[in-house]
């Protein structure tokens, strides 16, 4: 009844608010006329009776405003009202909504952008099932980060640990593959993964199945392929699944299609099974599997860390030599696959918060000047019966109408710019479908502007109704700047610049940093070299001689094609191919413990690879085309892997041991070091071995070119279709661009920062222009007496100049010292947005190791494909 | 506030309101009289005041206006008492009087 009662007068006040209102002029009519009646009675001459009655009754405008404001359904009453008033009022000052809206619209379109790739990377997830209860596990060493499991290990901690359902591993790499039976081979890349592994994170193949315990013990191997892959080389049939594909020379059934998008750190063709086949050692030093569980329902991050703790002790105890000093260490998959991203995504979410602050701090000074001219409408709003509240509410409505409007033409410019904004994040890289404006962006740019429109209001309108009515009416046009007034605009402008200056300076250093980063001394030159990967079928070259000759011969005839000047080759070109690092020592000098030794990178190269790339042999001879598999094995040692072995000795002759290589290694020559990893931390100790001892199939090429190396292209091709069509001959890429190409998500992220920094320096400029405007139009009489009193123009020009000076000199100081927390922030951005870093360096970046401590780590886990390459090499053939 | 007279606790000017009209239906200028009358001027209470609380006891179904005819002959309108209205003046009364109670006793603590 009571609820009844109320809602029936909710809508009487809505919407038959003239008849009540009618109702309360008469009520209040004859309440002034009873009260005169009863002066007059009382003996009081009539218009004495009435003036009296007029004074007690008090305002009849106050009253009426009194009585509605307390009508239910008077808020939203009041609210209709006061947009209404709001539109009016803004369209009477046109070009200030225009500028106000276009710039909140700038500082609102940005948040919204990045927020929907917030949304997706940080909040949306990760693509797989209950990714609540799905962990990375990596190792430690001696406390800190580091890395990759072995598999030895992994099978122990799958044996032994009570909290997952499903524990599984995967490489933190692919390998790439040659296939065949096609008319010409193809490169594509493999990732190997336990058969578990989809069972775990809970993808399933959409055609076909995924993979099963009996596919590592059956007896034809079985491969997954890509949903990419199936549409692209085998024309999405349904047949695919059943087909046979052969990799590498060996022949696999394909069992089952994943679905789009499928991928888990590394993009890849087709999915392997590391047991049955991995290129893997299966030693307890080789660090190359990231696992993958998922907790049993319950099981706390913290419970099942400290089992892997126990398990880890118990394996340390049982394997000293290998596992000394080994911990385990558990994340959640999520934090842990958006880590890389986290930060960028910080730093830029900050840059446009640090904007839109800007464009805040510009409009709610364009709304105070506005306040001020607007003094004696609200006088006489209030006279004529508005509360101050009322007025307020009023200004705030404004400013809210004024950022929504904002809002909507932000987030269409978001919706028009989506796909060049999503273009310069990097969420691409980890297995996370591109953000697009969705819902959940519009509702965030809804709140956004909404709690602009109260931020930016709250100050201007508090500021304008705070006179006395009957004093602002008086004065008629208020004819100086009252001083609090100009004193917030100020501090605004001096906000205003003080964010700008840290905008700029944090762009600054990226941008410094950047170009310190294209203009690095590679140790080697990039210029006119064309790059490819050559891979021989190793069933069609089976020993080691015909691998060699068939290398050797390549090159003679490559060097005679037309406008090439040399050709070479390697097993990992820098930049392009990193990691392989290996342990070395001297011979007499062998490492207590795997962990003790000095690791390098470790690359095969024929004769006549040093001069090719330009990298100069300071001591000693080059590799030789007599450093054959029966002659003694030889090494060059680039300058830090020399004097971190022998000091100021003399290297030359030395014996060495490597690795996992059996035997030992005479030290023929000494090279300079040069980037042989990538391009962020500094040149990389390097050990060069002779690629004529090595018996590879798969090697990369380095042609250096007289003109335009992507010339060569055709020419190389062609040659080696001629000489085996069996070759492959892949990725053809000049240096010059590969280099280009690491350092363009660097530059994507520098790139937007900047544009947001000058959009807020724009911003700051005109925020500051419009202060000193209206400051020199508020002070025009001042200028007038001045100069009547004597001064000059230039006098006055000081005036004006001096007050833009000192807010912006200290805005930039101000700027300056909020510089200082952005500055650590990006250093760490610099250390860890790594453009060459290939994501098996993601580990390292999680603990923040420096360079020297993640050497052993790496070369633990690159001692894949070892010594026993060659063996390995026939046994797939 | 003039010295002599006290301030109206909030919330109490509904109270005696509802009283005031639980005896005769009156008029806004009635209700005023009666309030000032029957607390010897201690209570005054201003229209400002007085017609925001009538309006919305009204809309809140405890007292009904109607249009009617004054002492006077005048049009004015009057407020007259609900059954709502007269449960909800039962229940304030009893809140009254529990508050009343607690802070004499309060009051004469020793």
């Amino acid at each position: 009844m009571q609820a009844y009662t109320r809602l029936i007068s909710f809508f009487r006040s809505l919407f038959r608010k003239e008849k009540l209102d009618r109702d309360l002029d008469e009520e209040l009519a004859s309440y002034l006329e009873m009260l005169t009646e009863e002066r007059v009675g009382a003996g009081m001459s009539r218009d004495q009776a009435r003036r009296e009655a007029r004074i007690e009754l008090g305002g009849v405008e106050q009253v009426k405003e009194g009585v509605r404001e307390r009508r239910l359904g008077a808020t939203l009453d009041t609210l209709l009202h006061d947009i209404r008033y709001a539109f009016r009022a803004l369209r009477r000052n046109a070009g200030f909504a225009f500028v106000a809206i276009l710039i909140l619209a700038i500082g609102i379109g940005a948040n919204t952008a990045l927020f929907s790739n917030i949304h997706s990377v940080l909040l949306r997830g990760i693509p797989f099932e209950e990714p609540d209860r799905l962990v990375a596990i990596g190792k430690t060493i001696n406390e800190r980060p580091a890395g990759w499991v072995s598999r030895v290990d992994y099978y122990d901690i799958r044996e032994a640990s009570r909290s997952f359902e499903e524990l599984a591993a995967l490489a933190d790499f692919t390998v790439q593959n040659t296939v065949t039976g096609g008319p010409r081979p193809e490169l594509i890349q493999a990732h190997y993964v336990t058969w578990n592994f989809f069972a775990t994170v809970g993808v399933n193949a959409i055609v076909g199945r995924r993979f099963l315990p009996e596919d590592e013990t059956d007896r034809t191997p079985t491969v997954l392929i890509s949903y990419g892959y199936w549409q692209s080389r085998l024309g999405g049939s349904p047949n695919a699944v059943g087909s046979t594909i052969t990799l590498d020379g060996s022949a696999l059934t394909v069992v089952g299609v994943m679905p789009p998008n499928t991928r888990f750190l590394v993009d890849a063709d087709v999915w392997r099974l590391v047991d049955r086949e991995g290129p893997f050692d299966r030693v307890r030093d080789s660090h190359s599997h990231i696992l993958v569980g998922r907790l049993k329902p319950g099981v706390t991050l913290e419970a099942a860390q400290s089992e892997l703790d126990g398990i880890a002790s118990a394996l340390e105890e049982q394997y000293p030599t290998t596992n000394e000093g080994k911990g385990l260490i558990l994340t959640d998959l999520q934090g842990f696959m958006v880590e890389d991203v986290r930060l960028s995504l910080m730093l830029l979410m900050a840059t446009t918060v640090l904007v839109l602050l800007i464009a805040c701090g510009n409009v709610a000074g364009l709304l105070l000047a506005r306040g001020e001219r607007r003094q004696s409408e609200i006088a006489m709003r209030t006279a004529l019966g508005a509360s101050r509240r009322r007025l307020v509410r009023q200004l705030m409505t404004e400013s809210v109408i004024l950022t929504i409007a904002a809002g909507l033409l932000g987030i269409l410019g978001a919706f028009l710019l989506q796909d060049f904004l999503l273009r310069l994040l990097p969420t691409g890289e980890i297995g996370i479908e591109p953000a697009a404006i969705n819902g959940w962006a519009l509702v965030f740019a809804l709140l956004l502007s909404i709690a602009t429109g109260l931020l930016i209001g709250v100050m201007p309108s508090l500021r304008s109704t705070a006179l006395h009515p009957a004093q602002q009416l008086r004065s008629g046009r208020h004819a100086t700047e009252g001083v609090r007034s100009s004193r917030l605009r100020s501090g605004l402008v001096v906000l205003q610049v003080a964010l700008s200056v840290t905008l700029l300076i944090g762009s600054g250093l990226l941008i410094r940093s950047l170009s310190q980063l294209s203009t690095v001394e590679l140790g080697f030159d990039p210029d006119n070299l064309l790059t490819g990967q050559i891979q021989i079928q190793s069933d069609d070259y089976p020993t080691l001689e015909e691998r060699t000759q068939f290398f050797a011969t390549l090159l003679d005839e490559v060097e005679a094609l037309p406008g090439v000047v040399s050709a070479t080759l390697i097993n990992k070109l820098p930049v392009l191919s990193p990691a392989q690092d290996w342990g070395i020592w001297p011979a007499e000098n062998p490492p207590q413990s795997s962990q003790g030794a000095f690791f390098a990178m470790s690359r095969w190269v024929p004769a006549g690879y040093f001069e090719t790339m330009g990298i100069p042999l300071l001591a000693g001879r080059d590799i030789s085309a007599t450093d054959v598999i029966d002659a003694p094995r030889v090494v060059v040692l680039s300058e830090a892997t020399a004097r971190a072995l022998f000091g100021d000795s003399d290297p030359i002759g030395r014996i060495v041991g490597i690795g996992f290589m059996e035997g030992s290694f005479e030290v023929v020559g000494v090279v300079t070091d040069a980037r042989v990893n990538n391009l962020r931390r500094g040149p990389d100790a390097a050990m060069y071995m002779s690629s004529y001892q090595m018996g590879v199939t798969r090697l990369q090429i380095a042609v250096r070119t007289a003109g335009d190396p992507m010339l060569l292209v055709g020419p190389i091709d062609h040659l080696l279709q001629q000489k085996d069509p069996n070759v492959l001959f892949a990725r053809p890429a000049s240096m010059a661009s590969i280099l280009d190409s690491r350092l363009s998500d660097f530059r994507i992220v520098i790139l937007s920062l900047t544009l947001f920094a000058a959009v807020a320096l724009l911003l700051t400029a005109i925020g500051l222009y419009g202060v000193l405007a209206y400051d020199v139009s508020q002070r025009a009489n001042e200028f007038g007496i001045r100069q009547a009193m004597g001064a000059t123009s230039a006098d006055v020009l000081k005036l004006v100049f001096q007050k833009g000076l000192v807010l912006a000199g200290i805005g930039t100081l101000a700027g300056l010292v909020t510089a200082y927390p952005g500055t650590l922030l990006i250093r760490q951005l610099l250390d860890a947005l790594d453009p060459a870093a290939s994501l098996r360096n993601a580990a390292d970046r999680h603990g923040e190791l420096s360079g020297r401590d993640r050497l052993p780590r790496a070369g633990r886990r690159d001692g894949l494909y070892p010594s026993r390459m060659a063996s390995h090499a026939s046994e797939s053939g | 506030m003039a010295a002599g007279k006290a301030d109206l606790m909030r919330g109490t000017l509904d109270m005696l309101i509802l009283k005031t009209l639980s005896l005769q239906p009156l008029h806004g200028l009635g209700v005023s009289r009666r309030i000032d009358q029957i607390t010897d001027g201690v209570f005054q209470v201003k229209p400002g005041s007085l017609f925001p609380a009538l309006h919305r006891l009204e809309q809140e179904g405890w007292v009904k206006g109607k249009w009617g005819e004054s002492e006077n002959n005048r049009r004015a309108k009057y407020y007259e008492l609900t059954a709502a209205g007269r449960r909800r003046l039962g229940a304030e009364k009893r809140n009254w009087a529990q508050v009343a109670l607690a802070i004499t006793r309060v009051l004469e603590a020793t």
